[in-house]
């Protein structure tokens, strides 16, 4: 928790005949995490070569091209599929051996010809495209082709044009373009390409075609639609080799993959002659279990070894450590940078408190009931891992936006059967019948500044915390001291304030004794936390001083946790107004057939507008809830650039032992 | 004497009715004109934001850090508007 996962620097020794055995045991384990060894002559790495591919690479490679290929062809994603039961992989290979050379045939036949047939289809659209332009002149096709002494034109010209030479010419007038052919005999061809240039022609391809041109595009419609039911044909045969062979497809993929990965990993390994040297990162709670069952696979042919870490030049993969109901919250990390090795892992409070700002934001128990929903009924369509995390970040703030709802009072704009518990954010809107008491606009603005002050002053602490762990030397302490002046500059300004102005849910300074010059000691308390604050701040960097500002815009910026949900609540209240005040009622204390359609219309309304509402909602309660943690938050202490944990192995889905 | 009287109330009342306006416009001014200042200030980011990730997805949450920055100024002129109103 609040830290990443403690690594080990694990160094593995054998000889080069040990490698496959180490390598499947290290695969299973999917535990470690290579650290890749280049060739550029690192200190006691003298004399080691970049190791070769296990033997059978490149057929295993091809195999996994192909069957990519078919996967591609008929759109299978291992994603997307849940596994009804795993295949071992002994029974896998003799399965790929002896049916998917057949399949691979099958597929490629039917994509084969389905690319044959749209080539074809195309051909047969554009000659449709070239033909009808001629429809509107009586002329046969054959008509256009097939002189020694003429020239046929066809094309678009802007208005009329009249010939000088002797020429047969039919104009067609069209509602946007009007068609032009001419014939016209080859001694005149210059006069005749002149005269249309000068009237604006643009020439057209006359098809080499026989027969009236309406009959040819009727003849080519039927062969499209022949081509069309051929390929729709061929798409329902790829849906059902689909359908019966999609989960086979997916164990093959696996399984080729872990072989693959296998039979390539000593690109990554140093290598000698006889022996080979790997190198990674391994959980400190799991070095044991995988030196002992590295020494078991190889019978005691090895060397491994845990390696001293040095935290500040090693780059240590970070794998995350948080308690399950924090999992989600490592996306929107991960969105962002993943933590550094060194540093505090802020996803447990980002957990914490995403949920609560969204909640603070959307705050209606309709519109957290619709996301709920949504959620639920999305986690049947988004297989990936990421698209469920999204779903769970998402289960969790509408959870959240369903008790401050409550608490709010608020359901769709409506107020609850009882009063806001906590503060009002009911407006006044169509005369304020129904909007109750009006908001508490001071006192949720307060709020919303108090959680602005706790968060910064959190994230300041934390950045004291991360610069103490650090170890840069003389500048270790200036920095905490820097980050502990930002924080004296914010109080300082806080306690001056309240020296002066009494405002409510705030501390009253007011009434502190005066000291001089008719200010009360509070004001000089916060003054001299200020200029110490300013000079902790200039000791460790004198150009930070002109961020001074932002301690302000800072806490102000979490007023539109306020802002934000209000103005979602007026546009709630607004289409309640009009959809009901304006529509609906009205017509209902009257009914007549018009005020049947007009009540219709309210209810469209009524339904358009809360769509729009919730999208609204959750594009700005989400992005705003996020912001205020990367800007506001992050920024006080987080450094992030971590490099992810990415262990040897895979996740088996499809495949077993 | 009651004409006065009655002419007195009907100009308070006028006058407080242009104040609620004022104010309204004066919200009205805030919201909107702070809108099109986030709006001119995220154009050229979101721009530069979108150009990087089509290079590089990696910067997707940066971009978008860097991109609702001046969001603050137009939520602050959402604060002034409802300060203005209630």
């Amino acid at each position: 928790m609040l830290k990443p996962k403690q690594m080990s620097r694990l160094l593995i020794a054998a000889s080069r005949d040990q490698m496959a055995p180490v390598i499947t045991e290290l695969y299973r384990h999917n535990l470690f995490h290579i650290e890749e060894f280049v060739d550029q002559g690192q200190e006691g790495y003298e004399g080691f070569k970049i190791g070769t591919p296990l033997p059978g690479a490149s057929e295993k490679s091809t195999d996994l091209i192909k069957i990519r290929a078919i996967t591609n062809a008929i759109a299978v994603r291992g994603d997307d599929i849940d596994s009804v039961k795993t295949c071992p992989r002994a029974e896998l290979k003799s399965k790929i051996e002896r049916e998917l050379p057949i399949l691979e045939r099958d597929v490629e036949d039917l994509t084969v010809r389905r690319s044959k047939l749209d080539t074809r289809l195309k051909e047969y659209e554009q000659k449709i495209v070239e033909i009808t332009p001629f429809v509107s002149v009586p002329a046969d096709l054959d008509l256009y082709h097939g002189y020694t002494r003429f020239t046929a034109f066809a094309g678009y010209v802007p208005r009329e044009v009249v010939l000088s030479v002797p020429s047969e010419m039919y104009f067609s007038k069209g509602k946007e373009k009007n068609f032009l052919v001419v014939i016209a005999q080859n001694e005149q061809r210059g006069e005749v390409e002149r005269t249309l240039q000068e009237a604006g022609f643009q020439s057209v391809s006359i098809p080499e075609e026989s027969g009236s041109p309406q009959s040819r595009i009727d003849y080519y419609s039927g062969q499209v639609a022949a081509l069309t039911k051929e390929i729709a044909e061929i798409n329902e045969k790829l849906e059902s080799v689909r359908n019966k062979h999609a989960e086979f497809l997916a164990a093959c993929e696996e399984f080729l993959k872990s072989e693959v990965d296998q039979t390539e990993a000593p690109l990554r390994f140093a290598t000698t002659k006889q022996t080979f040297v790997a190198e990674g990162w391994v959980p400190s709670d799991m070095v044991d279990e995988v030196s002992k069952s590295l020494v078991q696979a190889t019978g005691g042919k090895i060397y491994v070894t845990v390696l001293p870490t040095d935290y500040e030049h090693d780059s240590v993969p970070v794998e995350y450590n948080n308690p399950d109901f924090a999992k989600p919250a490592q996306m929107l990390m991960d969105v962002y940078s993943r933590p550094k090795y060194t540093e505090v892992d802020p996803t447990l409070m980002l957990a914490i408190v995403f949920p609560i700002f969204f909640g603070l934001i959307l705050g209606d128990v309709g519109y957290g009931l619709l996301l709920l929903v949504m959620c639920f009924g999305l986690r049947k369509i988004m297989k990936g891992e990421d698209g469920q995390m999204f779903l769970k970040v998402l289960r969790n703030a509408s959870i959240s936006s369903i008790i401050f709802g409550l608490l709010f009072s608020e359901c769709l704009g409506f107020e609850l059967p009882w009063h806001p518990i906590i503060f009002s954010r009911h407006l006044l809107i169509g005369g304020g019948s129904e909007g109750g008491a009006g908001p508490a606009i001071p006192a949720l603005m307060i709020m919303s500044i108090w959680i602005g002050i706790l968060h910064i002053t959190l994230g300041r602490a934390l950045g004291m915390y991360n610069h103490a762990k650090q170890d840069h030397g003389e500048h270790r302490m200036k920095a905490v001291m820097a980050n502990f002046g930002w924080l004296a500059v914010m109080w300082g300004i806080l306690v001056a304030i309240w020296s002066n102005v009494a405002m409510p849910y705030m501390f009253d300074l007011t009434k502190l004794p005066v000291v001089a010059a008719g200010f009360n000691a509070g004001t000089f308390a916060g003054g001299a936390l200020i200029v110490i604050g300013v000079l902790c701040i200039a000791r460790d960097s004198v150009l930070e001083v002109i961020e001074l500002p932002t301690i302000i815009s800072h806490v102000l910026s979490y007023a539109r946790l306020v802002a934000v949900g209000l103005s979602s609540v007026a546009i709630a209240m607004v289409v309640n107004y009009m959809a009901i005040g304006m529509f609906i009622k009205p017509q209902l204390a009257n009914l007549t057939i018009v005020g049947v359609f007009i009540i219709f219309v309210g209810v469209m309304i009524f339904l358009l507008g809360h769509t729009l509402n919730l999208a609204l909602g959750i594009l700005g309660g989400g992005l705003h809830s996020i912001r205020l943690h990367y800007v506001e938050f992050f920024t006080k202490f987080y450094k992030g650039g971590g490099k992810k944990y990415i262990p040897f192995g895979m996740k088996r889905k499809f495949t077993e032992d | 004497m009651p004409v006065e009287v009655a002419v007195a109330a009907t100009d308070l009342a006028t006058i407080q009715a242009s104040q609620m306006g004022m104010k309204a416009i004066g919200a009205g001014l805030a919201v909107g004109l702070t809108g099109v200042g986030t709006g001119v200030a995220e154009m050229g980011i979101g721009a530069a934001a979108v150009g990087a990730i089509a290079e590089n997805k990696d910067f997707f949450g940066l971009g978008l850090l860097f991109t609702v920055i001046p969001e603050t100024i137009v939520i602050f002129g959402l604060v002034v508007g409802l300060l203005l109103l209630f």
